[in-house]
């Protein structure tokens, strides 16, 4: 269960062309390691309040957004898509979030707690304070009972589109089965006992688990956990009318058109280390397309001046156009996305490992990067861990993939040679869309020529991640991307790459199931120190590159934002994924 | 009634003392025109009709040139299947983007329309390989629309009654089929039941499919009209004249209503043709048609719409060649409807 990268829906379409800044482009890389590299747990000092102001930011005024999707969910607990969570950093609070200074470098510190979360007990209890002050949009207080509500909401059935970690840690069981722990949640009476989740007071929480969760505070963060108030839930209709503790609370909400965000006179930005809050008001208008909002926002009149768009990226087709256009330069953010794409090898098909070796060296990862818009809209990737994950390491590249993009189809052959599996039959399904008819011809010819009989089946894109999540397809190879939930491998590795997750509609599609692979995420799981976690996960995908050979790392997702030259404090942001709406200010 | 002035000869013309054969037209009872044929009246007319004329020689050009495809390619020493944009090829004509290095898409004395973006194809045998497949389909589908129609418009038409309005009602109900969304739902099905699973779909198969759908979805027009001239011949004296005289159903039809029928047959024929080039180049533009490497006109084009802002080269070559393609075959299918029945208004 986890950010699986909907087919192409997020993804630069087309091409594009022109010059590669080169300089930019490794800038963005810096940045993103600097901020990844580890992102630190803020202590109490780091989390209060107010945020650091925004330099020159000005007070007031209305900015216009611009959004292709309507969002389908404003209840906390049903968002986890990447839109709704650039929306929920302006009118939910959660116990914990990220916090970014001038330069892009994130922290981890408390939201509505004081703090990032106190571990004991070797990371298996962990214990937050609520802040002093804090209220809901109406303006009772926020209190450890309705943190307690929030958690215990999660366990009803109709809460069944955001993320389930912390349910599944909570109960210690895999899947689904934690809805058995508390299957009406709160609505009948019946609580989670404080052996597993306890309040002793209005401002104490503690959550305890069976095994040490070193990641609790960044799942904390995710906008699916944060806070529901118990007074005002209304189950399933919460989800159209919530109770918002945040900066802004919404005015008016028109599914599929528009919303209008409002100051929320309740929120004190003392209690607040991480939103700083400048505009009034925000016009969201949803329904437009890509190309439309790139073409108004680099013809940047009237309107449009004071306009932004939360996730909408620059349409592929006219990255050509943008790069010859200074003026319109100075008014982009771009930055990695969290997805990694890989090829992933059938395990359960393809046995011989120097078969897998002899996919590796020929397959040419250049055309995929080319039918995704080239070097701004994907970069090329010699490991499984994203820049924007903590243990990323540069360099790793096996299979010298960096060095030949296009593959080395006579090394293949020879490999495929000595093994004397010449001609080995290899059936490919790929996704039947504009991208994919581009870039799959090339690397069948190339694969063709390494001495494999190709067989290229396409797979509409509709049902492309179910057809491969079948465990017994009848595919060799396919392509995956994934993106973490948190800048922490420990939501790559174990989701990707455990066999005992394998199952229809699991997210190991190479079913990777290798008994030392098993037994180290076990082990890596619990390590509490982040650092030492994220050098092991990357030592974890390293060892499923270099030595099982069932993935081979292909692009890291990138993308490219624009705004109005009167939106100021623009800042592109790694977590989520697109620029940050908490520092837009609008110039007067 | 044909103008004197028409149908004037030109003098050229040597004359036969054939038989006037049973014709529904009155046109040959002028003295001028005793003794000819209704086919070489037609090419009569058609000589002297110069657009006619000069898009019969364009689209000759173009059949000969999708014939050719092959020899062409080879004189040029190229394929339409080598991608250069690969480790085996020429990757140094690319730039990182995948675009071609040279300007205007890579035209140059070795490619001279260019090269294809990310695939990295050579344009110019990529677009003789198109118009051979387009058309190499489009006249499978054109014969095959044609002879369905013709046979149930004529069953129809002549029959009348309950066949007619069975006919008729099924030619509603295929008319009513939306030939992509057809296409969409059946390719899967085809490949289900004809292809293993772990064997990718012949092109073959895929042009068989697409030559079905579209000829199973096509031939509507043409045996409406042919109902509808059939209707109106059934009642004609020279078919009662025929029936009196004892002849079988299928001689009739063949013998004194098939020879009437040819006008409309090459004529909405003519016009089927360039309609069926257009709607397989729509299929692939969407994606259901063919796929890549094959080459094919939709997909060329539904290429060049992507990179038609950075590329446009890449949207002159085929756009040009469809233009002229169409335009030529539809002013050829107005003069051959000139020329068989000048009566016609325009």
């Amino acid at each position: 269960m986890a950010a699986v990268l909907a087919a192409g829906a997020l993804v630069l379409s087309g091409c594009s062309s022109g010059s590669e800044d080169t300089d930019s482009a490794q800038d963005e890389k810096d940045k993103a390691q600097k901020q990844q590299a580890q992102i630190p747990f803020g202590d109490a000092e780091a989390s209060t309040g107010p945020a650091a102001e925004v330099k020159g930011a000005q007070e007031g005024g209305t900015i216009n957004v611009m959004q292709r999707d309507s969002y389908a969910h404003l209840d906390p607990g049903q968002i986890y898509v990447s839109d709704e969570g650039s929306l929920s950093r302006l009118i939910h609070r959660g116990l914990t979030g990220y916090k970014s200074d001038a330069q892009g470098k994130q922290t981890l510190v408390g939201d509505l707690a004081t703090d990032s979360g106190k571990p004991s007990d070797g990371g298996r209890t962990w214990t937050y304070t609520l802040k002093d002050n804090i209220k809901w949009a109406d303006g009772t207080d926020i209190t450890s009972k309705d943190v307690r509500h929030t958690f215990e909401r999660q366990f009803a059935e109709f809460i069944n589109d955001g993320p389930v970690f912390i349910q599944q840690w909570l109960a210690n069981t895999p899947g689904t089965e934690y809805r058995e722990m508390l299957p009406e949640g709160p609505y009948d009476g019946d609580h989670l006992p404080d052996s597993v989740l306890a309040t002793p007071d209005d401002k104490t929480i503690v959550f305890k688990f069976k095994d040490p969760k070193p990641d609790l505070p960044y799942a904390l963060a995710m906008p699916g956990y944060s806070m529901v108030s118990e007074a005002k839930d209304t189950k399933e209709k919460y989800d159209k009318d919530p109770m918002t503790a945040g900066p802004y609370k919404i005015e008016s909400f028109k599914t599929g058109k528009s919303m209008t965000l409002v100051r929320n006179e309740h929120w004190d930005p003392a209690t607040d280390a991480t939103r700083n809050a400048y505009p009034d008001k925000y016009e969201i208008t949803f329904n437009i397309q890509y190309e439309t909002s790139t073409e108004r926002l680099m013809a940047d009149q009237g309107a449009n001046k004071n306009s932004v768009s939360f996730n909408n990226q620059v349409d592929a087709a006219t990255v050509p156009k943008l790069n010859e256009d200074p003026e319109a330069q100075k008014r982009k953010a771009a930055g990695y996305q969290p997805y990694v794409s890989q090829m992933a090898i059938n395990m359960d098909r393809v046995k011989n490992k120097k078969v897998r070796e002899a996919i590796a060296y020929a397959l040419p990862i250049q055309p995929y990067q080319q039918a995704y818009g080239g070097p701004q809209g994907m970069e090329l990737a010699g490991g499984l861990i994203s820049p924007t994950v903590s243990g990323y390491e540069d360099g790793f590249d096996p299979f010298g993939k960096l060095e030949n993009p296009l593959g080395e189809p006579a090394k293949a052959k020879k490999i495929l040679e000595d093994a004397g599996e010449v001609g080995y039959k290899l059936t490919w399904g790929y996704i039947n869309t504009p991208e994919g008819q581009n870039y799959s011809p090339t690397m069948e010819d190339t694969l063709e020529e390494a001495g494999f009989d190709v067989q290229r089946k396409e797979i509409s894109a509709e049902t492309y991640y179910d057809e491969i999540g079948l465990v017994d397809n009848k595919f060799d190879m396919y392509v995956s991307a994934w993106g973490a939930d948190w800048p922490s491998a420990s939501t790559v590795v174990p989701p990707l790459y455990d066999g005992r997750q394998i199952q229809d509609g699991s997210s190991n599609y190479s079913h990777t199931n290798d008994d030392f692979l098993n037994k180290e995420i076990d082990r890596v799981q619990k390590i509490t120190d982040p650092a030492k976690a994220a050098k092991e996960w990357n030592k974890l995908s390293q060892y499923v590159v270099k030595d099982l050979v069932s993935n081979i790392p292909m692009t890291y997702y990138k993308q490219i934002q624009l705004h109005g030259s009167n939106i100021g404090g623009v800042q592109y942001d790694d977590v989520i994924g697109a620029l940050d709406p908490r520092k837009l200010y609008l110039k007067q | 009634m044909t103008s004197p002035s028409e149908a004037a000869p030109t003098g050229s013309e040597p004359t036969t003392l054939e038989p006037v054969k049973a014709e529904g037209g009155d046109g040959q009872g002028t003295a001028d025109h005793i003794g000819k044929s209704p086919g070489q009246l037609m090419w009569q007319r058609f000589k002297r009709d110069r657009a006619g004329v000069i898009s019969a020689y364009v689209v000759g050009f173009f059949v000969l040139i999708a014939i050719c495809a092959p020899l062409i390619s080879k004189l040029y020493g190229k394929s339409p299947y080598t991608l250069y944009n690969s480790a085996t090829g020429k990757p140094e004509l690319f730039d990182p983007l995948g675009y071609p290095v040279k300007p205007n898409g890579g035209i140059s004395g070795e490619f001279w329309f260019g090269l294809e973006p990310i695939l990295g194809r050579d344009v110019f045998t990529l677009l003789i390989y198109s118009i051979r497949t387009s058309l190499a389909i489009a006249v499978a589908v054109t014969i095959l629309t044609v002879g369905i129609g013709v046979l149930l418009g004529v069953a129809a038409g002549f029959t009348g009654g309950r066949t007619d309005t069975l006919i008729g009602r099924f030619t509603d109900l295929m008319l009513a089929f939306p030939s992509q969304l057809f296409f969409v739902a059946f390719m899967p099905v085809i490949t289900t039941i004809f292809v293993a699973p772990e064997d990718a779909t012949p092109t073959w198969l895929r042009v068989a499919v697409l030559i079905g759908v579209l000829a199973a979805l096509g031939w509507m027009r043409m045996a409406r009209i042919v109902r509808g001239v059939a209707l109106a011949m059934r009642e004609r004296e020279f078919v009662e004249a025929a029936k009196v005289s004892g002849a079988s159903n299928w001689r009739i039809i063949r013998k004194e209503m098939l020879p009437n029928l040819v006008t409309p047959i090459l004529v909405q024929g003519t016009f089927e043709l360039p309609l069926v080039v257009t709607s397989a180049a729509g299929l692939s533009f969407l994606g259901v048609g063919l796929v890549n490497p094959t080459p094919d006109w939709g997909l060329m084009f539904s290429r060049a719409a992507d990179v038609s802002e950075t590329v446009p080269t890449f949207m002159f070559f085929p756009g040009i060649a469809m233009v002229i393609f169409v335009v030529a075959f539809n002013l050829l299918g107005d003069s051959v409807r000139d020329a068989f029945d000048p009566k016609a208004a325009r």
